[in-house]
């Protein structure tokens, strides 16, 4: 009896087995379990617990491993020299407005120039557009430094910057350094972001449903705020929400712009500073752990938020019709003053950065433009009077090399890991739309993108310092994991997306005449989504290559990556230095991108899911 | 009222060329439906005279008003035009019920609050659409949200309606359906309509003139019985008709007036037009409709090819030589396939082609010489 009532069971194990979609769904919840889940409780447990015997002493009457409530209470009520308000709530308040503004600054910088791109009879769209990408494609802090390099001005001891060199202009420091200009840096980074999220539905929207109000009578601004702002909506919100959880949680500009003097009035401690120089200094890691999941709390409430607002009944899956025949607003007599206007905005924040870097790594004096040298770059001499045992010019650094190095390598095999991972999600989402485990699998990949950075690395550091895991501490593996997972939702989108787009007849003709399953991806489907697949390797190569944040808290020392080496620099004062690293960096990665879309025409914008 | 006039309309794009020299004039509450392959500049047509798209030359003149001239400089736009459009993929506004989508447009004409409800009731009440009152496009078939779409452009009362191949998303049955439901339409509303389709069945159906286009060229503008009984060229005769009209090389000779000697199938004809001919400048091609060509009689032979009932009639493939001529038989029969099968060539409604040309030069009727 026994027997005939488990052998059916058996053989239902095995049918669903002899699927691979569902063998990768099994797998990938697993594997999301282990790398996003569990990270998570741990940091969750770390916020609960007495962390190290410094944190014991620090509370008192506690030994390593304790529960305790300390680190809640302490940084979010203590009021001992108001300490949870310089903590926490006036960083959090300050993070908050600085996110705001930055968002506003991405979307309508971002959504008129895709307006403009998309909707009117702009000349030279196709450069404008490429060049437009180009802030998105360098390291986040490059607006920053750029900002920096701009604005400062021997008023404010700060060397001079190239507005003072041109004009003698000398601005107020609250507009160099603290949260107006980081807010600033932040909006025109994400303003590329912005830009490919709308300009990819305002694409993909129908021209004809803003026809149909032309010829019902609306007037061009009631065609604006009563039907395409309404359609673009759900862009909008998400887009404001991505760039929203992304600023607030940025580590990297507020730690370039926070150089404000003390005693200004202009001192500004982002939340993520806050929360990394927490956990760095050995009696507080609790607090910086409470920090992390205040933060991802954030973040997981603006998706819940984001879900609540794009899936109501409206539905706003654009129906695509023919839109071959879409009619360009002519800007008439507009036309040159906005072409001007708009090469001038893109000239000046995507192409004289990278200018202002080249020059600033030249400058001895900054400002000064008969101190030229390429001391920076090319000279072997070691660094006066510091111990760091390198030359001063970095093509010439063994240290900066070997960093560049295992840079490129992390984020090559970061991407390899994260797009593999990307398109086998892919496959099993698209295979088995709406059930539950492909569900979950696809929310939970997509988990670390709302996760903050510094939160991320965060995770895997307390995961790191947890007892069978503390082989990870330091490693190159560790960096490897957080980056392959971090940068994973980018993958999974854009392999979910390509995946969705293939209809499963295309598989089936291959099922029918017996080709085994790799042979069906690597012949049959990888190659009809090409471009699609290879954007899914490119985007978490290149976030990879300039990322900072996700690492800071993880790397051995600061000679590990090329970021931690620019980090470094930046902040002993090295600024021709550090200069160098970032145009290197923002070099490296143009060449990679432009030599992978000239060969496969994979692109930055296809993965962020524009066409 | 309002009678719609092109004159030397002319639109480029670049340096394609996607209509060329237009003159039409449509006159008040006519159904013109424009006709061709796709790709062949009809919906751009449709587009110009609504505003959408800007004529590279030319004038129009809807009713009274000049809505376009190159020459002028004037270029009145769409809402401006007092015109109704209906998109081929409906361009129902997702965010909006179908109420608020059949409201707006009465709200911008500024209509008072009562007046705009009863309006709508009316129109959903005239579409049958009254239930789905508070429903979002994406909740309706496609079938509804194509009355929904009909519904929103006439409820201003347009007095000029455009119609962009409204029915090619909808299954053949509900095409059918809706078919009489737009006939019926254009004449309670006393509107005019201009209607672009590919559909050539579509044409002759609903159309009071037929406005055929091929490569942004105008081939023929006539009523849909004389565009299929007298096609004015060989590919107004191919496109009109289902299924289409047999051609045949001949020799010919002109002998008459109104007379010629014509030769195919190794056999003497004598052509005799109704009209004067026109010019044959050298070979001639022989039109003939598949119903003028009748089986089990007369005295020329060709061999069955196959045959396809569908119940009220069926149409036979003969084979002559090696051409293939197409015939219709009303009833249901069944030929053996290579069967030998007799047939005549008769009726009033045969073309004779020039070849060079391709030009319709006499319409008339054939006998064997």
């Amino acid at each position: 009896m026994a027997e005939k009532t488990i052998s059916p069971l058996g053989n239902n194990i095995r049918t669903y087995f002899s699927k691979p979609a569902n063998v990768i769904t099994i797998a990938f919840l697993f594997i999301l379990i282990m790398t996003v889940v569990l990270p998570l409780g741990t940091l969750l447990i770390g916020s609960f617990k007495v962390n190290g015997n410094q944190e014991a002493i620090y509370i008192g009457d506690a030994e390593d491993g304790d529960f305790t409530i300390n680190h809640w209470k302490e940084l979010l009520t203590s009021k001992d020299f108001s300490y949870a308000k310089i903590k926490f709530w006036t960083p959090l308040w300050q993070s908050t407005l600085m996110a705001l503004i930055a968002c506003v600054v991405a979307v309508l910088f971002g959504g008129v120039v895709a307006w403009f791109i998309t909707r009117s009879d702009l000349p030279g769209k196709k450069f404008i557009s490429t060049v437009f990408v180009f802030p998105y494609i360098m390291p986040s802090w490059s607006m920053a430094m750029f900002w920096e390099n701009f604005f400062k001005n021997t008023e404010i001891n700060a060397g001079m910057g190239m507005l003072q060199a041109v004009t003698g202009i000398c601005v107020p420091e609250s507009m160099v350094y603290g949260l107006f200009p980081c807010a600033m840096a932040l909006g025109l980074h994400y303003a590329p972001f912005a830009y490919i999220l709308i300009g990819g539905i305002l694409r993909n929207m129908d021209a004809n449903l803003e026809e149909a109000a032309t010829v019902l009578k609306a007037s061009r601004f009631k065609i604006l705020y009563r039907v395409t702002l309404p359609i673009v909506m759900p862009a909008l919100v998400s887009t404001v929400l991505l760039v929203f959880s992304s600023s607030i949680s940025s580590f990297t500009v507020p730690f370039f712009l926070n150089k404000s003097s003390i005693n200004s009035g202009n001192n500004f401690i982002a939340i993520s500073v806050q929360m990394r120089s927490l956990i760095n200094t050995g009696f507080t890691k609790g607090q910086g752990y409470v920090l992390a999941i205040i933060l991802m709390l954030f973040s997981i409430a603006i998706l819940t938020a984001n879900n609540y607002i794009t899936g109501s009944r409206k539905s706003f899956t654009t129906v695509t019709g023919k839109s071959g025949q879409v009619s360009l607003v002519k800007l008439g007599r507009a036309k040159v003053p906005v072409t001007v206007v708009m090469l001038f905005l893109v000239g000046f924040f995507a192409i004289i950065p990278m200018f202002s870097f080249a020059t600033e790594s030249l400058l001895e004096v900054p400002g000064d433009y008969s101190t030229m040298t390429l001391r920076y770059w090319l000279s072997g001499e070691p660094f006066e009077g510091s111990n760091k045992g390198d030359t001063i010019g970095i093509l010439r650094s063994m240290f900066m090399w070997q960093a560049l190095g295992r840079t490129l390598l992390l984020s090559f095999i970061v991407s390899m890991i994260a797009g593999t991972f990307g398109i086998l999600i892919g496959y099993a989402v698209a295979r088995k739309r709406g059930s539950r485990a492909a569900t979950i699998v696809s929310n939970l990949a997509f988990l670390p993108y709302l996760i903050p950075s510094m939160s991320f690395g965060a995770v895997y550091l307390a995961l790191s310092y947890t007892k069978g895991f503390t082989w990870l501490d330091g490693s190159f593996i560790l960096l490897i994991l957080v980056g392959s997972i971090k940068f994973m939702p980018f993958a999974s989108r854009t392999g979910t997306s390509a995946m969705l787009q293939l209809s499963g007849e295309i598989e089936e003709a291959a099922i029918v005449i017996g080709v085994p399953w790799w042979k069906r991806m690597t012949k049959i489907l990888f190659p009809i989504q090409k471009a699609s697949f290879i954007s899914g390797y490119l985007l978490p190569f290149i976030s990879c290559m300039r990322e900072l944040s996700l690492f800071v808290l993880l790397v051995p020392s600061f000679q590990t990556l090329a970021t931690t080496i620019l980090q470094e620099y930046s902040r002993t004062g090295l600024t021709q230095s550090s200069n160098a690293i970032n145009l290197l960096i923002i070099v490296v990665v143009l060449v990679i991108q432009f030599a992978v879309n000239k060969l496969t025409g994979a692109s930055i914008d296809k993965g962020v899911g524009g066409n | 009222m309002p009678k719609i006039v092109l004159e030397h309309v002319t639109k480029r794009f670049n340096k394609f060329t996607a209509v060329e020299d237009l003159n039409m004039v449509i006159e008040d509450r006519e159904f013109i439906i424009l006709l061709g392959p796709s790709g062949c500049g009809k919906t751009t047509t449709l587009r110009m005279i609504a505003g959408l798209e800007t004529p590279t030359e030319g004038r129009i003149t809807i009713g009274d008003t000049v809505v376009f001239d190159s020459e002028k400089r004037i270029n009145l736009s769409p809402a401006k035009r007092d015109i109704g459009f209906l998109f081929q993929n409906y361009a129902l506004w997702p965010h909006m019920t179908v109420h608020q989508n059949i409201a707006f447009g009465l709200e911008n004409l500024k209509w008072p609050k009562p007046q705009i409800e009863e309006r709508v009731r009316e129109m959903l009440k005239m579409l049958k659409i009254e239930e789905f009152d508070k429903r979002y496009p994406s909740e309706l078939s496609g079938g509804q949200q194509q009355r929904v779409a009909i519904a929103r452009t006439l409820a201003p009362r347009p007095k000029v309606l455009f119609m962009d191949e409204p029915l090619s998303n909808l299954d053949a049955k509900l095409r059918l359906e809706m078919r009489i439901e737009l006939k019926r339409l254009h004449t309670d509303t006393d509107s005019t309509f201009v209607y672009v389709t590919h559909d050539q069945l579509e044409a002759m159906t609903l159309s009071s003139r037929i406005c055929l286009i091929k490569n942004g060229l105008l081939q023929q503008f006539d009523p849909p019985m004389e565009t299929y009984s007298n096609p004015a060229n060989l590919f107004v005769a191919d496109f009109v008709g289902n299924p289409s009209m047999n051609f045949i090389p001949a020799k010919a000779k002109i002998t008459g007036e109104k007379t010629a000697e014509v030769s195919f199938f190794g056999k003497n004809f004598l052509f005799t037009s109704e009209a004067p001919l026109g010019e044959l400048k050298g070979e001639a091609v022989i039109g003939i409709r598949p119903e003028f060509i009748h089986l089990e009689k007369g005295s020329m032979k060709g061999k069955v090819y196959g045959t396809l009932p569908a119940g009220m009639e069926t149409t036979v493939k003969l084979i002559i030589d090696d051409y293939i001529l197409t015939s219709v038989k009303f009833g249901n029969v069944d030929y053996k396939l290579h069967s030998e099968m007799n047939y005549s060539i008769e009726g009033n409604g045969i073309i004779l082609f020039d070849k060079e040309s391709t030009m319709n030069i006499g319409k008339g009727t054939l006998t064997l010489a």
